[in-house]
């Protein structure tokens, strides 16, 4: 999508925006039913690109069609935004909701219809665009892109993108949350982009926007490196701030790349580009972070454990059939945070010492929260200092008028 | 300030410090709330003593005795407690152990009875044992097979409960009518 975006979008000025967008669309569709087809990895990310082409044709195009439908350049630009804002919070949630409750084919499989509906308006302008084939020459010349506005969004999106992917690993992998119940609370954040979106019009500065946002982001991901315990209800607060800063940020910075610029498809494609290599750059960084701090922790967190069971008062040969049974248990889920609980059954039959185990289970699964939640501390701890660090850009931009 | 359509507009550097307040208030009072320390607890240094807290009966000495035997053998071979414990459970996670730090039988044997040794030094400081019955139990644990050794790591209750039969012909002194002597040995 990063690589696909800005080609994309000279091809919408070249071919036509309804031309294109169809076209894309349709890609998009074709590429989607491979993607929910494909029996191995390979044609997977195969199908994944193919389908990263369709869609970035899409998307740019339609930036060239929203102001005959919104009435204007800067209305359009707001709208364009504010989508692609909602998508990317949605796009987690939805994606776990299907892969819990159908299957991960399913989150390809539904994309077909929603691209298909799209297009239907789009014909029509493809076929007036076929029949008179107008193209005026001098659209066709493009500005430079917003270095900085390009260069903040892709440092707030790959902090963003941290916030996501961290969030729903350590839900998932960390809590031993079902992806629905990781789905579930990952919603907060687009509702709460919803409900930032409506903050918009309350600012007329862009760059005030993107500052706030960029802090709101930043602020949120430092909450969830330091969470105190390892409770969804805690979750929520920094999912808000994040949410409410995504939709400030994300609209501020597209708006300002755009803002004055012709054609609109182009640097749409660029602020795109900027986007989605964010995602990109924030994944590859974080993620050995992650990886190492998991290996780490998770290490830490069965010694603790362990700990707890060595100094409890509970006969000696029990104990060291629990820490056997933990030991299995490591062996059994190697490279994951285990899940304890059936280390410890069955219960013992003598109620005083099922008491004692009960306990046990209790301070082991504590300690297994901890390191699993400690984890993932160091890299939203980095995402939130890439948002920070979009502060420089957002502050070196000029605020340029629509 | 209105704005259009009459919208009342945020001043955008009000707006900016309003989202810094939002931020700090979040982290501050993540902050305030343990969220630095929230990670798992630092397990002991093997090497270093770990006191013996007034043990009463068969049970709690056993228990303390078990950790101080641990302690000593996890010292030697350098590795965690809580590590040569999991270890230690069944044949197959002792070969997964020794292949995973390359540590053989004879350096495992070793580390053990050099555990028991520390147990018993342990014990006798903590008052748990008489050096009466000390002397004799270092002895008879320098030259015990490796299984057995670890056996009494696992249960010292299985030690202390039978130290008649683990001291050879000394251990008849506790047999018999002398066997009250027990009581006095161990508190």
């Amino acid at each position: 999508m990063a690589l696909a975006a800005v080609p994309a979008a000279l091809a919408a000025r070249r071919l036509g925006p309804g031309r294109t967008a169809a076209v894309g669309l349709a890609v998009f569709a074709g590429a989607g039913l491979a993607c929910a087809a494909s029996a191995s990895l390979s044609t997977l990310i195969a199908a994944r690109c193919v389908q990263a082409i369709g869609g970035a044709a899409a998307v740019t195009a339609s930036l060239e069609l929203l102001p005959a439908t919104v009435g204007g350049e800067r209305r359009a630009a707001a709208v364009w935004a504010a989508a692609g804002a909602t998508g990317a919070a949605l796009g987690p949630a939805i994606g776990g909701i299907l892969t819990d409750l159908v299957s991960w084919q399913s989150i390809f499989i539904v994309q077909v219809p929603a691209a298909l509906v799209a297009a239907v308006p789009i014909l029509a302008v493809a076929r007036h665009e076929a029949a008179t084939g107008i193209i005026e020459p001098e659209l066709r010349r493009t500005g430079r892109p917003h270095l900085l506005a390009n260069l903040a969004l892709a440092m707030v999106s790959a902090a963003i993108a941290g916030a996501l992917f961290l969030l729903v690993l350590l839900l998932i992998e960390g809590w031993r949350l079902s992806p629905i119940a990781a789905a579930a609370v990952v919603t907060v954040m687009p509702l709460a982009s919803l409900a930032g979106a409506r903050l918009v019009p309350l600012v007329a500065d862009t760059k005030s926007r993107a500052a706030a946002g960029a802090i709101l982001v930043s602020g949120g991901l430092g909450g969830l490196a330091l969470l105190p315990k390892a409770t969804i209800l805690l979750t929520l607060p920094p999912q808000i701030l994040v949410g409410v800063g995504l939709a400030l940020v994300l609209g501020a910075l597209t708006e300002t790349a755009l803002g004055g610029r012709a054609p609109q498809a182009i640097h749409g494609g660029w602020t795109i580009s900027a986007r989605h290599a964010g995602v990109v750059i924030g994944l590859l960084a974080l993620t050995p972070v992650f990886t190492a701090d998991i290996d780490q922790q998770r290490h830490d967190a069965i010694n603790a454990g362990t700990a707890v069971i060595l100094d409890s008062p509970v006969n000696p040969l029990l104990k060291i059939d629990l820490a056997q049974k933990v030991s299995d248990r490591m062996e059994e889920e190697r490279g994951k945070v285990p899940t304890i609980g059936p280390a410890f059954e069955p219960l013992p039959d003598d109620e005083g010492e099922r008491r004692e185990v009960e306990q046990l289970r209790g301070e082991l699964q504590d300690q297994l929260d901890r390191g699993a939640t400690h984890a993932f501390s160091t890299s939203f701890l980095l995402a939130a200092l890439i948002g920070l660090l979009a502060l420089i850009p957002i502050g070196l931009a000029r605020r340029v008028e629509l | 300030m209105s704005g259009p359509g009459g919208i009342r507009e945020i001043r955008g550097g009000a707006f900016v410090v309003g989202a810094l307040v939002l931020s700090l208030v979040l982290v501050g009072a993540y902050l305030a709330a343990g969220g630095s320390s929230y990670a798992p607890e630092k397990t002991q240094d093997p090497c270093k003593p770990r006191p013996w807290s007034n043990p009463r009966g068969l049970g709690e000495i056993a228990n303390q005795f078990s950790t101080s035997a641990l302690d000593g053998a996890a010292c030697k071979l350098g590795v965690t407690r809580e590590t040569l414990a999991r270890a230690l459970a069944s044949p197959a996670s002792r070969e997964r152990f020794s292949r995973r730090y390359g540590i053989d039988d004879a350096k495992l044997s070793e580390a053990i009875r050099a555990g028991l040794l520390r147990a018993i030094d342990d014990a006798e400081e903590a008052g748990a044992l008489s050096p009466l019955l000390a002397v004799p139990l270092r002895t008879t644990l320098r030259r015990i097979p490796l299984d057995q050794a670890i056996e009494l790591v696992k249960d010292a209750r299985s030690l202390l409960g039978n130290l008649g039969r683990y001291l050879g012909p000394a251990g008849g002194l506790l047999e018999g009518p002398a066997g009250g002597l027990l009581e006095g040995f161990l508190p």
